[in-house]
């Protein structure tokens, strides 16, 4: 008995895409998660638990792969791959625990060689986490080449007390006199930033680092200080030293100066409406 | 033949008109609800498959059949315009039977364009109601247009034979027409949805500042282009699988002569226009980059970083499936013989691209499986994984892609001109400098930062196409007035590229399901990035295997309606015969 062609061409058709979606279910299977406000305390959350929304935290609210990448230096920050291992060899007497939460807290207090002091209090504005989701994000950390043991207990009561206080990140956002239109217009005449740096729609220069999310990841003073002494605030990672103009503070005029922050304080890119799921709380 | 086509207007110009006013109606309903706003219910729940795959599927079948009809005209009245011009009436019969095709897939895609409509009004009231509300305007524009290509698209079918001879041209006009409107309809869905993935024009509360800010969002043109281009792969693929199998079927060595050669044209539209998407997709990909990091970091790095390794093995298919067709097509060619030993040397690049270009980048692979790599990088195959690595696969590809296809077209042919021996060696001196140029700068790229690396790949593919450019100039005239080792014996190549032919079509089609999961998964749980929170109780988006099975039952789907849609068609065809 012949087979009919249809019948043929139908389960050569079929038997190609049965081997595509066979494949595609043979390979890890990751759904994306839903960004939620953490809350931990007081319930009862397995360390893998833990880990899973510490990754969340690091991928989403936390905007850390902005600067760091795991497995891979980024341009801005240190790999973070075996950080778990590696944060007990930092700090003579500290353990790689301590280490991590003084690392999230306050940044500065210890600088990888060959970083600036770049990377924002991750408790405070812009990136606002609360105490469960440091727990989390140190979880994660930890998670890699090391072993997970932090406590809720062991980040400081402290810790997120300025978001919580506000109520909401943005609740916190410092309110400068200046003027962003202004702003906007030092940023491409008079300050000439838009002949090195991209911000937003404007500018595609290459030289300097894309400042489009600046305030998202960056505070105020940080910003502020940066342009009036750019030595001074270090020189971000894969990027030449001393191009930025030292001169600014002299050039500038105060209003200008102000307005000019004002602009850069918009920059938050586009996923900047994520923020109101941190109000939640 | 008046009786033939009698019937099919009955039958096709019977379903489409009143799928239009389903469409209308359907389009006119979106735009009173959007008005109002607010009050709407957000989500309602679909029986058995709930919400979120019926608007799936219907969204993937209509893109399906909308890819489609747009693709098909474009090369039909090229080839339309080639048998005009060479007085040759098999280009003439091929283009009526490509627009054939189109004519009875057209009301198809009316339908399911009408049924998605209904889907996302009655599932996604409130959604539908903010998009209608940006974008009613461009709603209305689109409703008339496609009213307008409906009338372009009968009187160029239809007046085939009454405008021919001297009204050729006016007959060509129109089919011009018909793709100017259907390539502005297809820019004005396109502004719909590139506004979901990266909105503007819109303030941070999502009300509307700007209508023309909202169409020209920032991935607006980077999809116009490359869904144009990719139309035309997917309309060529399509055709030639249709005509391979009728070449299967067919009963006699003239019929499968004609069906032969469609699909030869077919699959060489499909070919030549896939060498572009490369570049449309690397294009696309840094507009989302740019718009938003996040984004483009969810998109190539976050959890969907497998989803281009599956991809990865599709394009494989797809370029090592063309090549092995045009090496089967040689031996229909009196000639070919002489090139042959050329082929395993091309196999073994084509084998090789597709293992770098297979080798993923840094993936979310399980926490346990990143802890015992020491980071999301392979160790030995990290190396391979990186953009450098897969820009100079693929474009290595291309090029070896385009050398088979040289080989194809001078199989019968042994070129007189006096110059052929500096000729030939100024092709092969050409794509060697093109092959080492894109090789230097992909071992380079390994030593420079990141932005300095994207530009590379400028240089990279500027160097293919040049490459092809000026190899094609030399072959012309060098061919020209070449001696002919025997005609091409249409109809006499082995079954099994007929099967090639489907196998590239299928793949087509699933890949192009796979992509657009990608396009749309990459919002994750926004309706409108950033704007618009899918807050349903299926917000979360699947991973690969689950989308995987979805795209293969739509993929089915489809081709089972196109089966049976072009079985309709033939109907009129076997009555007229019988
Ligand atoms: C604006 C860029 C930036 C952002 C955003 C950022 N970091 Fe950092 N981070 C840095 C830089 C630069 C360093 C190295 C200098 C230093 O030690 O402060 C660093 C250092 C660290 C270290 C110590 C690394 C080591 O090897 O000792 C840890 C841990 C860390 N970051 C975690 C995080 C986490 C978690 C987040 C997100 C909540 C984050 N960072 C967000 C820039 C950033
Ligand atoms: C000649 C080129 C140049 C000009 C002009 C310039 N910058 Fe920069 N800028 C850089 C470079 C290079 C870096 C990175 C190296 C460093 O940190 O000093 C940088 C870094 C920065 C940073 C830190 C970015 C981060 O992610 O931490 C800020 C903020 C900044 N510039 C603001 C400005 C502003 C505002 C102006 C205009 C008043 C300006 N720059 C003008 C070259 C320039």
């Amino acid at each position: 008995m012949r087979v009919p062609l249809i019948v043929k061409v139908g389960t050569f058709a079929l038997a190609v895409m049965g081997v595509y979606a066979y494949y595609a279910n043979s390979i890890p299977q990751i759904q994306s998660t839903l960004p939620e406000e953490l809350s931990l305390e007081g319930g009862n959350v397995t360390p893998e638990q833990l880990v899973k929304a510490g990754e969340g935290i690091f991928k989403g609210k936390g905007t850390c792969e902005i600067c760091h990448r795991i497995g891979q230096k980024g341009t801005r920050a240190p790999d973070l791959a075996g950080i778990g291992a590696t944060a007990a060899k930092r700090k003579p007497g500290m353990s790689a625990k301590a280490y991590i939460i003084e690392s999230l807290l306050d940044p500065r207090a210890y600088l990888v060689e060959g970083y600036p002091g770049i990377m924002p209090k991750v408790d405070r504005p812009p990136i606002g986490l609360n105490r469960s989701e440091l727990w989390a994000t140190v979880a994660f950390l930890q998670s890699m080449a090391g072993t997970v043991d932090v406590k809720l207990d062991d980040i400081p009561k402290t810790a997120g007390a300025v978001v919580a206080a506000e109520g909401a990140a943005q609740g916190a956002e410092l309110k400068l006199p200046g003027d962003p239109k202004a702003g906007q217009v030092v940023f491409m005449g008079k300050g000439a930033c838009i002949a090195c740096h991209k911000a937003g729609a404007i500018g595609a220069s290459p030289i300097g680092p894309d400042l489009s999310q600046i305030a998202k990841i960056q505070t105020p003073e940080y910003i502020m200080a940066k342009i009036l002494d750019p030595a001074g605030m270090g020189t971000m990672a894969g990027y030449p030293p001393n191009m930025m103009p030292p001169t600014l503070g002299q050039t500038l005029t105060a209003k200008e100066y102000i307005d000019l922050v004002s602009f850069l304080l918009t920059l938050k890119g586009e996923a900047a409406a994520q923020a109101p799921a941190a109000s939640k709380q | 033949m008046g009786k033939r086509q009698g019937r099919e207007r009955r039958l096709t110009g019977g379903v489409a008109l009143p799928l239009l006013g389903v469409f209308l109606l359907a389009a006119g309903a979106a735009w009173a609800q959007g008005a109002p706003g607010g009050e709407t219910e957000a989500y309602r729940s679909f029986p058995l498959i709930g919400s979120r795959l019926a608007v799936w599927g219907a969204a993937q079948l209509h893109l399906n059949f909308a890819a489609f009809i747009l693709g098909v005209p474009m090369f039909a009245i090229i080839v339309e315009f080639i048998g005009w011009r060479t007085q040759d009436a098999r280009y003439d019969w091929l283009a009526r039977q490509f627009m054939k095709l189109t004519f009875v897939a057209y009301s198809a895609t009316a339908l399911l364009g009408g049924l998605l409509t209904f889907v996302f009004i009655t599932l996604y009231p409130r959604f539908f109601g903010y998009l209608a509300g940006i974008f009613g305007p461009t709603m209305w524009v689109y409703a008339g247009l496609f009213f307008v290509e409906t009338f372009t698209l009968y009187l160029y079918y239809y007046g085939w034979d009454w405008l021919s001879g001297p009204r050729k041209g006016i007959h060509l006009g129109l089919g011009v027409l018909l793709n100017i409107w259907g390539t502005i309809l297809m820019f004005v869905a396109n502004a719909w949805l590139t506004f979901m993935m990266s909105p503007s024009g819109v303030d941070e509360a999502g009300k509307l500042t700007s209508l023309w800010g909202a169409i020209y969002n920032p991935t607006w043109m980077p999809i116009n282009v490359h869904r144009l281009i990719a139309n035309i792969t997917f309309g060529g693929a399509i055709a030639a699988a249709y005509a391979a199998f009728r070449f299967l079927g067919a009963r006699t060595d003239e019929e499968r002569a004609q069906y032969d050669w469609m699909g030869y044209v077919g699959n060489f539209v499909a070919v030549s226009s896939l060498l572009f998407l490369p570049f449309a997709g690397y294009w696309l990909g840094r507009e989302i980059y740019a718009f938003n990091q996040t984004l483009g970091i969810t998109m190539m790095g976050g959890f969907m970083s497998w989803l281009w390794v599956v991809q990865a093995i599709l394009i494989g298919v797809l370029f090592i499936g063309s090549n092995y067709y045009l090496w089967l097509g040689m031996e229909r060619i009196p000639g070919s013989e002489r090139y042959r030993s050329y082929i395993p040397y091309l196999v073994m690049i084509l084998a090789a691209g597709f293992i770098v270009w297979a080798t993923p980048r840094s993936m979310v692979a399980t926490l346990e499986e990143a802890r015992a790599m020491g980071g999301t990088h392979h160790p030995v195959l990290g190396v391979l994984g990186v953009m450098s690595a897969k820009n100079t696969a693929v474009n290595l590809m291309i090029l070896t892609t385009f050398v088979s296809f040289l080989l194809y077209r001078r199989a019968n042919r042994v070129a007189t001109v006096s110059w052929v021996r500096s000729g030939m060696t100024a092709q092969w001196i050409i794509m060697g400098v093109a092959a080492a140029v894109v090789t230097f700068y992909g071992v380079y790229g390994y030593f420079v930062e990141s932005i300095v690396r994207i530009g590379f790949s400028v240089y990279q593919v500027l160097s293919v196409l040049a490459a092809i450019v000026c190899v094609m100039a030399i072959d012309i005239p060098m061919f020209r007035r070449a001696r002919s080792t025997g005609a091409i014996r249409w109809g006499q190549i082995a079954p099994r590229s007929q099967y090639v032919l489907i196998l590239l079509a299928v793949s087509f089609t699933w890949l192009m399901g796979l992509m657009g999961f990608a396009r749309s998964g990459i919002r994750q749980h926004w309706h409108v990035y950033g704007i618009l929170r899918d807050t349903s109780p299926e917000a979360v988006t699947p991973a690969l295997g689950y989308a995987a099975n979805m795209i293969t039952a739509v993929t089915a789907i489809f081709l089972a309606f196109l089966v049976l849609i072009f079985w309709l068609g033939g109907l009129g065809e076997r009555g007229a015969k019988g």
